[in-house]
């Protein structure tokens, strides 16, 4: 037996972690709000044990910290042309000086250029058919947080530091969709907190 | 096979397995455009009007983006839109002045309730099967309108009833307006516990047929008789702030608080001195009290003028009052009866209030005008005048006109029942449910359910399927609060003026429609004087005639035109008048009293309170009290409200019965045991709880559970006091004197068959006590 | 400017009326458990309101107290977490950080207040419950201890703000979710290196004590004690 039967499992783990790396769905539901609405309130029934992770695989992908780095999008956006046609960041990502979130613009944004703007172009027309049917483009989500890191990020703060886009996201200017270029793990973040002295308190992040 | 192979082999089996589960998204909806432009992560704070009580507290409601899944054109989608996260007072509110009650915060769960009606529906199946199809809004305003014809075209308009709760402001005025040019009856404006006793003691005694304001934050002596004014009474938030002031708010200072009543509430437990007085004999105990002043002088001569002059004998000192009699009827203390007349009036400035049990007795008008004329005897303020005031009418609309629609109590009930049953040409055809629960909250005695099932067609508008509206045949779903415009006037808890005014805080979540707008809608459909009546297409049309005249009056907006007040209004959510220039004298008559009328009055002798049920039989005074958590029941399928633990008891998700543990040894009962309470009327069955707070002869229960038909946070959970009342009624208002039924108990069983949850204990007889936290 | 955060607890003010309790609940993401886990004793109310009773009848005697997390200087709960997911921060709370903890529960264990609360089972809204959850805080999952916070979400907002306009923070800028909705202002809530906040000069009145202060937690919250009828001194 021996060498060979420990071969055999080495592979066969080595073959499920890789299908689970490339397999892996982007996480996007808050695996706390389970309830359906539909029947009985789970609140009279006994308590039922769930765990933290919908799947093994979310488990697995949360605690090896696994992204997609570069998912497919509905429309093949490219960073790189409006930002050389002069566009900034903050001109479609509204509101990232001010609060948290740096929204993703909604289609009737893109519509209020590309209703004149190289609208034969195909993907621009898939865009518009988004508009016309009054449906958002469903943008697959790049940058996020596992749920289980219980971290808050707030842009605004660092906007108004003088922290650049590219320092987490990377340099735009080569990107068509986003990628995640920028390893951001909280050795990411508090390497930069401890340079500019800024608080690393548990709780500036993490509540 | 070998134990290493099977190993093996399940584990492999169990990664595939697992692996199979991944690879497949989540059934993904479309996201549809958004309606608002909202930034993610930043909140809006819009005005609103919490409309849980009759307080009329003003809100400030925290709005962000969020993801809520709604329907359109037919189709189930996402879509960014403002939600509403979290509910604050609004400082601008003369009335709640920035704070905000623990009922006041559940109204979050009003909104987003999981049982509310999402869309018309019309029934299908017999009424109270839960049986329902869904309806478009088109058709079911199209079948709603053709009823409403035939009876024009039948000539008998008059047997169109609304049965609703008593509203303030502009729906109350379009209701009336609605009913009036349809030739349909006045609405009967129904809730259990109304203050119509007070009102009219108060019309009587001061004037002012509307509930008091008591400026406590400048007391010094405060003795109630009963009222709940923490907790649940008149316009709690804004008393509560005063009693913050009166004990701790000014230097050297700190007044003292006296509570009279039966059973410990919750406003009772921060008193501190509490008397237990006979139930019924509080205006006894009262005039006791006043004997004492005005025999020994210790108050001007004529001090009570008017209010005095109301009782019998005041003017010869109620010479049957004197304390040693007192004690004989009340039960309470000759001695404490005359120390409390000397520190009351000793005190720089104390004040008499009465509210809660006291007037839900038959004799409950007299028990307030005695009250009353001890709080005008006393009350005499230090520098600014009495204690006691009333909010100065704004006069909106018809002068005079009170605040809050005159409650019709259990004789508009009756009346509607009565006509119902008894088959008669005017018998109600058609019927308009909103914002009542009857069959609920009305004694069996009324017989409403047997006089609804006589109804041919039933409408309800409310949000929820409860027991009254589970009868309905077409519900057309009103918007929750919250995103509905809301307007109210001020009827207690400030001297200034004070009208609410509120835009939605947020957009339907659901295919609902605001209840204003449908009648307004029905009005233009049936034509003719109706729509002449009421030409307005939506409700805040109606709202900006109806207030846009309030800037001649000044106060807190300031415009320069029509249009700059009616933005502020909005924008601010209330408009209060400038302090100290209002006249209170603006008064506000009780439904068809006048001042002649009062002034005709014939003294009135001390009258003895009568009960349902012979005190050999039954007995126990029974006290069911409004809940702190529930109101009158209607709050009860909100979860905040089920898990907030009752004050007193620590008890959450229950009924329960609190009996004086002298009372419970000598029946045998021990704590956590199911007794059965018992009236003539029926029996409810409920976990004890042995309390010193209560008298040995009398127990209690608090309203809100024993609902069986009203979502799944309320269904099926404890017991409703309200079903075992006698009808019994305060002799001249007719209000329904919920404290004058009595009962029995009976020990059915030990804890392990009673279900009483215990915040501090868990629950008691549980299997699994043992285990420790 | 450094913040050591603190609240004062007016005895005499406190009228039992919970709006605390159901304002925590709204701000925080507390879930509700429902009937048969509140009788095991799981329910969790960061802030509730303990009575006790004393006397019988016809003479019987309450006092309230609102009891939260006495954030203390020398928290019990601290020591025994293995994860350091309890742990004291720079402006005086005791924190908890969700994704450290791995629901040892030793920080209930130690906690002489009782005002820990585990996370038994996964927290679940009947939708659409969830919709009214508030952003700023985590919604905790099954294994994770919780409690109050002194609502920090509220805390590093203001101190966000305070930075963003280029000023100091001051007193009354931004207070928690229960004083705020306290009607009778029994709880205060403050800055105790402000020596001009009302906390600091509520927390040297004569009246007040610290809940169970002889076990040396060092609780960073005062309660005021409730006056008699004789007493004409306020705090």
């Amino acid at each position: 037996m021996g060498w060979r039967k420990w071969f055999l499992v080495g592979l066969a783990l080595g073959l499920c972690v890789w299908a689970l790396v490339k397999v892996a769905p982007p996480s996007r539901a808050n695996p706390s709000v389970q309830a359906d609405s539909r029947g009985p309130s789970q609140y009279l029934s006994s308590g039922v044990f769930t765990t933290a992770h919908s799947s093994a695989t979310s488990a697995v992908t949360d605690f090896l910290d696994v992204h997609p780095e570069h998912p497919a999008q509905p429309i093949a956006y490219t960073h790189k042309v409006h930002l050389a046609n002069g566009l900034k960041c903050e001109d479609c990502h509204v509101g990232v000086d001010q609060g948290p979130d740096a929204r993703i613009p909604g289609v009737a944004f893109c519509m209020t250029c590309h209703q004149a703007i190289d609208t034969d172009n195909p993907e621009i027309r898939k865009i518009a058919a988004y508009a016309a049917r009054g449906e958002e483009i469903p943008w697959v989500r790049v940058y996020n947080y596992s749920p289980s890191a219980h971290v808050k990020f707030n842009h605004a703060p660092h906007i108004r530091a003088g922290v650049q886009c590219a320092s987490c996201h990377g340099d735009m200017t080569t990107q068509t969709t986003a990628e995640r270029k920028v390893n951001l793990n909280m050795g990411y973040c508090v390497q930069c907190h401890r340079e500019k002295q800024v608080s690393v308190d548990c709780e500036l992040c993490h509540n | 096979m070998e134990r290493r192979n099977f190993i093996k082999i399940s584990a492999l089996t169990g990664m595939l397995a697992t692996l199979d589960a991944c690879g497949r998204p989540d059934q993904e909806l479309i996201r549809f455009v958004p309606e608002e432009d909202l930034i993610p992560g930043i909140a809006t704070w819009k005005p609103s009007v919490c409309t849980l009580c009759s307080a009329g507290c003003g809100l400030l409601v925290r709005v962000m983006e969020g993801d809520a899944e709604v329907v359109r054109h037919g189709q189930r989608g996402l879509m960014q839109m403002g939600l509403a996260k979290k509910l604050e007072g609004n400082p601008r509110s003369p009335i709640n002045q920035g704070k905000l009650c623990a009922r006041g915060h559940a109204g979050l769960q009003v909104l987003y309730n999981p049982d509310r009606i999402t869309h018309p529906i019309r029934r299908t199946g017999a009424r109270g099967s839960g049986e329902y199809q869904a309806i478009g809004w088109d058709d079911a305003l199209k079948e709603l309108s053709t009823h409403l014809t035939a009876l024009q075209s039948a000539k008998a308009t008059n047997s169109l009833s609304f049965l609703t709760r008593p509203l303030s402001g502009q729906r109350r005025e379009l209701i009336e307006r609605f009913l009036k040019v349809f030739g349909a009856p006045p609405a009967v404006w129904y809730e259990p516990f109304d203050e119509a006793v007070l009102r009219q003691a108060n019309f009587l005694s001061f004037g002012h047929g509307a509930l008091p304001t008591f400026d406590l934050g400048r007391a010094d002596y405060v003795l109630s008789f009963g009222a709940d004014f923490l907790g649940t009474w008149n316009s709690p938030v804004a008393q509560s702030v005063g009693y913050g002031e009166m004990r701790q708010g000014r230097s050297g200072r700190r007044a003292k608080f006296v509570q009279v009543e039966a059973r410990m509430s919750q406003t009772g437990a921060n008193c501190d001195e509490w008397i237990a007085c006979r139930p019924g004999t509080e205006g006894l105990l009262a005039l006791g009290i006043a004997h004492v002043i005005l025999s020994n002088k210790l108050a001007p001569q004529g001090a009570a003028f008017r209010a005095g002059s109301l009782i019998a004998g005041w003017s010869a000192g109620l010479p049957e009052s004197t304390p040693e009699a007192v004690e004989n009827q009340t039960g309470v203390n000759a001695a404490v009866i005359t120390r409390i007349a000397h520190e009351i009036t000793k005190s720089g400035s104390g004040t008499a209030i009465i509210g809660g049990a006291p007037l839900a007795h038959t004799n409950g008008l007299f028990n307030a005008l005695a009250v009353n004329a001890l709080e005008a005897l006393v009350d005499r303020g230090r520098d600014q005048g009495p204690i006691l005031g009333f909010t100065p009418d704004p006069a909106i609309g018809d002068a005079g006109q009170p605040a809050v629609s005159a409650p019709t109590g259990l004789a508009g009930l009756n009346s509607l029942a009565q006509s119902a049953l008894g088959g008669q040409p005017n018998a109600p055809q058609v019927l308009f449910l909103y914002e009542a629960n009857p069959i609920f909250s009305a004694p069996p005695g009324t017989k409403i359910r047997e006089a609804l099932a006589r109804i041919p067609y039933i409408v309800s508008f409310g949000n929820f399927i409860d027991e009254t509206s589970a009868q309905a045949d077409l519900i057309l779903p009103d918007h929750a609060p919250l995103e509905s415009w809301l307007d109210s006037i001020g009827e207690s808890g400030s001297l200034q003026s004070v009208v609410n005014l509120a835009p939605p805080a947020v957009a339907p979540l659901h295919d609902t429609r605001a209840m204003p707008d449908v009648l307004l809608g029905l009005a233009s459909q049936l034509g003719g004087d109706v729509a002449k009546a009421l030409p307005w297409t939506t409700f805040d049309a109606l709202l900006r005639a109806a207030y846009v005249p309030l800037r001649a009056r000044g106060g807190s907006i300031d415009p320069k035109t029509d249009d700059d007040f009616w933005t502020a209004l909005q924008a601010q959510g209330i408009w209060s008048s400038t302090p100290g220039t209002a006249s209170a004298a603006g008064s506000r008559s009780a439904a068809g009293a006048s001042s002649p009328a009062a002034a005709r009055r014939a003294p009135t002798a001390p009258a003895a309170p009568e009960f349902a049920g012979n005190a050999d039989d039954f007995p126990f005074h029974f006290l069911p009290y409004v809940s702190q958590s529930f109101g009158d029941g209607s709050l009860a399928n909100l979860p905040w409200l089920q898990e907030l633990p009752d004050v007193l008891t620590t008890a959450m998700w229950s009924s329960w019965v609190e009996i004086n543990p002298s009372t419970g040894a000598r029946l045998g009962i021990q704590p956590g045991d199911l007794v059965e309470i018992g009236s003539q009327q029926g029996r409810v069955r409920a976990a004890a709880v042995l309390s010193p707070g209560i008298a040995p002869d009398v127990v209690a229960m608090p309203v809100g559970q024993g609902h069986d038909n009203f979502g799944r946070f309320a269904s099926g959970r404890g017991a409703n006091p309200l079903s075992i009342l006698a009808t019994l009624a305060e002799r001249e208002t007719g209000s329904l004197a919920w404290a004058a039924t009595r009962v029995k108990i009976v020990r059915i069983g030990a804890p392990e068959q009673a279900t009483l949850t215990l915040f501090s204990e868990g629950r008691s007889g549980f299997p699994h006590e043992e285990e420790s936290r | 400017m450094s913040h050591k955060w603190a609240m004062v607890v007016d005895l005499d003010r406190c009228t039992g009326c919970e709006a605390c309790v159901v304002a925590c609940h709204a701000e925080n993401n507390i879930p509700t458990v429902g009937e048969d886990q509140a009788a095991r004793g799981r329910a969790m109310h960061w802030i509730r309101v303990e009575r006790s009773w004393e006397g019988d009848f016809p003479n019987p005697q309450i006092r309230f107290q609102p009891v939260l997390c006495q954030q203390c200087d020398d928290a019990p709960c601290e020591p025994v977490c293995p994860t350091y997911a309890s742990y004291h921060t720079s402006e005086g709370l005791n924190g908890q950080v969700y994704n450290r903890c791995i629901g040892t529960r030793f920080c209930a264990n130690a906690c002489p207040y009782n005002v820990r609360f585990f996370n038994f089972y996964n927290p679940t809204w009947d939708l659409p419950l969830n919709l009214q959850l508030n952003p700023d805080v985590s919604v905790r999952s099954v294994g994770i201890m919780e409690k109050c916070t002194f609502c920090v979400q509220r805390i590093k907002s203001a101190e966000i703000q305070a930075e963003a306009e280029h000023r100091e923070m001051k007193d009354g800028d931004f207070t928690t979710a229960c004083a705020q909705s306290c009607a009778s202002k029994a709880l205060v809530f403050g800055d105790l290196d402000d020596p001009d906040s009302e906390v600091s000069r509520l927390q040297s009145s004569n009246r007040a004590t610290k809940l169970l202060g002889e076990l040396g937690t060092k609780p960073n919250v005062s309660y005021l004690e409730r006056g008699t009828w004789q007493d004409a001194t306020s705090g």
